[in-house]
């Protein structure tokens, strides 16, 4: 791809001091340590992992609600990892954010069209409140509600609604790339297709590129053209989605993958499934070398000691040293 | 014979707007060592019909119609006069011959008692076991399910499990009595893929060794397409569709069924193929279509499809759909 990345992430970290008490030894939660890639414009790219992996708090470090301690973010060539005021201000028109839960997102005391209009104001796009209003009527079709939904408020609605008018709110300023955290877990099977179709079709009209956060692995298969995966804070492997998901290389992903139940009886009885072993380590008390080295069938005397740097195998980064030449 | 027999079951729930009609003429069979497995959307019924079956309906909750004859014997609760009878009935059932794993085993655990203590009681109430054999069972249990180090983990508290973990504890209570019948509430919902996979290795593991029936409520069809025997779909309070996994995956009847599976994205399919969601969302039960439930979303609704409920059309010993159309087509034939 010649085109330039319209965000590009380079060994960001994102640490929480977790240090009890006063005397207490610092204690330091590393929730995303040392991650890198690039989203291009008009692509979904596709973050997965299990709960507490740091996915989350990437996204919400590129949006800037958290400050990363060290890295670059850039975004249209502009490094945004350490804006503030003003700057942060004009940075977060083109970078939105959809979230998980619909109804906690929403103010119960805001009107729908009170809800859609106040990115609007906050960033002056349009002059007087008719041209808002119109602009918000437009929104609401767009994203399959209908224009008298306009004086309503979140209440009224279903989980599947609200998280539509999530959206609309997202594309009220109109952004060049969201951050959807997890849209779709808190919704019915039947709601979340409703749902993704309908970030498809936006994608396609507005030219817009997603990073889209979810543990529903079937589901950001076929939305994302990229796929991350994620394990306890660090970037295990990163690669078109097709691909890691036929060819997994870290051990990592093919135990997550093998892990989906696939809804096809004769698939899925057939299927023998890798199964990890224990959990997920305390991100407080990493292990040493490679944080997946104590579940990995794989793992070498090496693997305990040192951590394995990213390397480009094929189309793919892979952080293993199984891959080192 | 079979094991557990539903009939005509109706739960209604008084609420302040009016009464809730959660299960609405619900009739199944579950035979020996099968693995059934209940999808549907969140208010489809699925927890509450078996929440009638084990008898844990919430307070403002009732059976208003239908029978419950579970290992031959008749347990609704219009069997028995009063409420205090029915409960010593069913406190020797349940935990004994029909036991249930919920979802979030936080909830189910007590906080504040050890492993032990929740793991033996069972045990102590309905065996004669002793003490000491309690807990050398307990200890197999423990064994059974994969927890590591046992001798040291019993004395421990929930809060020092993690949620796999906890939930392998939930199982092994309610495997404690050799159950005939589990109930499985959504037992993977709270869980990671990971984890997920471990306990579902558990589960089929379990299948094989244990010799009980298991109804698994989920609305995950990766999970049912895995597990289970015989699959019923749930909507509006309503079995619309019941047959064996393959039936139902391969040669699914009703319209919901079909939207269902076409909503759901199959990671082994590559062609970037839409999905085809089911427009609108389910009905509310506080006044529910007095046709078929599915008539507001359904594509293929007929004028009658909203005045009458439909009727059930048999495919296979197995495979019945409650659908007017099915019904059209077979009359045709």
């Amino acid at each position: 791809m010649s085109e330039k990345p319209i965000l590009s992430v380079k060994n960001i970290k994102t640490h929480f001091d977790v240090t009890k008490g006063l005397f207490a030894p610092k204690q330091i939660v590393k929730a995303v340590d040392d991650v890198s890639f690039d989203v291009y414009p008009n692509e979904t790219f596709g973050l997965v992992g299990e709960s507490g992996c740091g996915k989350s708090t990437l996204g919400r470090t590129i949006v800037k609600l958290y400050d990363p301690v060290d890295g670059s973010i850039e975004f249209n060539g502009v490094d945004i990892s350490k804006i503030k005021g003003a700057e942060l201000k004009e940075f977060s028109k083109d970078m939105q954010m959809i979230f998980q839960d619909p109804y906690a997102s929403l103010n119960p005391r805001m009107t729908v069209g009170e809800i859609i209009k106040e990115p609007m104001i906050i960033h002056g796009i349009y002059n007087t409140d008719e041209e808002r209003e119109a602009r918000v009527v437009e929104l609401l079709k767009i994203v399959g509600l209908k224009p008298d939904h306009i004086r309503r408020y979140p209440a009224e609605f279903s989980g599947g609604q609200r998280q539509r008018i999530g959206i609309a709110r997202a594309l009220a300023v109109n952004p060049k790339f969201i951050v959807c955290d997890e849209p779709i877990s808190a919704l019915d099977v039947s709601i979340q297709a409703q749902v993704i179709n309908l970030l498809k079709n936006i994608q396609k009209e507005m030219g817009l590129s997603y990073l889209f956060i979810a543990h529903d692995l079937s589901m950001v298969k076929h939305i994302s053209d990229k796929i991350g995966v994620m394990y306890l804070g660090h970037m295990m492997e990163c690669g078109p989605s097709n691909d890691v998901y036929h060819r997994p290389l870290h051990p990592y992903t093919v135990a997550l993958l093998s892990a989906i139940p696939i809804p096809d009886p004769n698939i899925a009885k057939a299927k023998s499934r890798i199964v990890l072993e224990g959990e997920i380590p305390s991100p407080i008390n990493p292990p040493e070398g490679c944080v997946f080295c104590t579940r990995c069938s794989k793992a070498t005397e090496r693997c305990f000691k040192e951590k394995p740097q990213p390397i480009q195998v094929g189309n793919r980064i892979v952080s293993c040293f199984l891959y080192e030449r | 014979m079979a094991l557990l027999e539903v009939k005509n079951l109706c739960t209604e729930f008084k609420t302040d707007q009016g009464r809730v009609q959660a299960v609405r003429n619900v009739s199944f069979e579950l035979g020996e060592k099968e693995v059934l497995g209940i999808v549907g959307e969140s208010g489809s019924g699925k927890s509450q019909t078996m929440y009638s079956i084990i008898g844990l309906l919430a307070e403002n909750g009732q059976i208003s119609n239908g029978e419950v004859i579970f290992d031959g014997k008749n347990i609704s609760r219009n069997q028995f006069s009063t409420k205090k009878e029915y409960e010593e009935m069913m406190s020797k059932i349940r935990g004994n011959s029909m036991a249930m794993i919920f979802q979030d085993p936080m909830t189910f655990l007590n906080p504040v008692l050890k492993i032990e203590t929740q793991l033996v009681e069972p045990l102590l109430n309905h065996t004669n076991m002793s003490k000491e054999e309690a807990r050398e069972r307990a200890l197999e249990l423990m064994r059974l399910v994969g927890i590591p180090s046992p001798e040291k983990r019993i004395t421990q508290y929930p809060f020092e499990f993690s949620g796999g973990m906890r939930q392998r504890i939930v199982i092994a209570i309610a495997l404690a009595c050799n159950p005939k019948l589990i109930i499985a509430d959504e037992p993977t919902t709270a869980l990671d893929v990971t984890i997920q996979a471990q306990v579902l290795e558990l589960i089929e593991k379990l299948r094989t060794e244990a010799d009980s029936s298991i109804i698994m409520i989920t609305h995950d069809l990766g999970v049912v397409a895995k597990l289970c025997d015989r699959i019923a779909i749930m909507y509006g309070g309503k079995i619309v569709e019941i047959g064996t996994d393959k039936e139902i995956f391969y040669d699914p009847k009703h319209p919901y069924t079909h939207g269902l599976l076409s909503c759901i994205a199959n990671p082994e399919n590559d062609d970037e193929e839409e999905l085809t969601p089911i427009p609108g969302s389910p009905p509310d039960l506080l006044n529910p279509p007095v046709g078929c439930p599915f008539v507001d979303r359904c594509t293929k609704a007929m004028k009658v499809c909203k005045l009458y409920p439909p009727e059930v059309t048999t495919y296979s010993d197995t495979h019945q759909c409650a659908c007017w159309l099915c019904q059209k087509e077979a009359l045709n034939k």
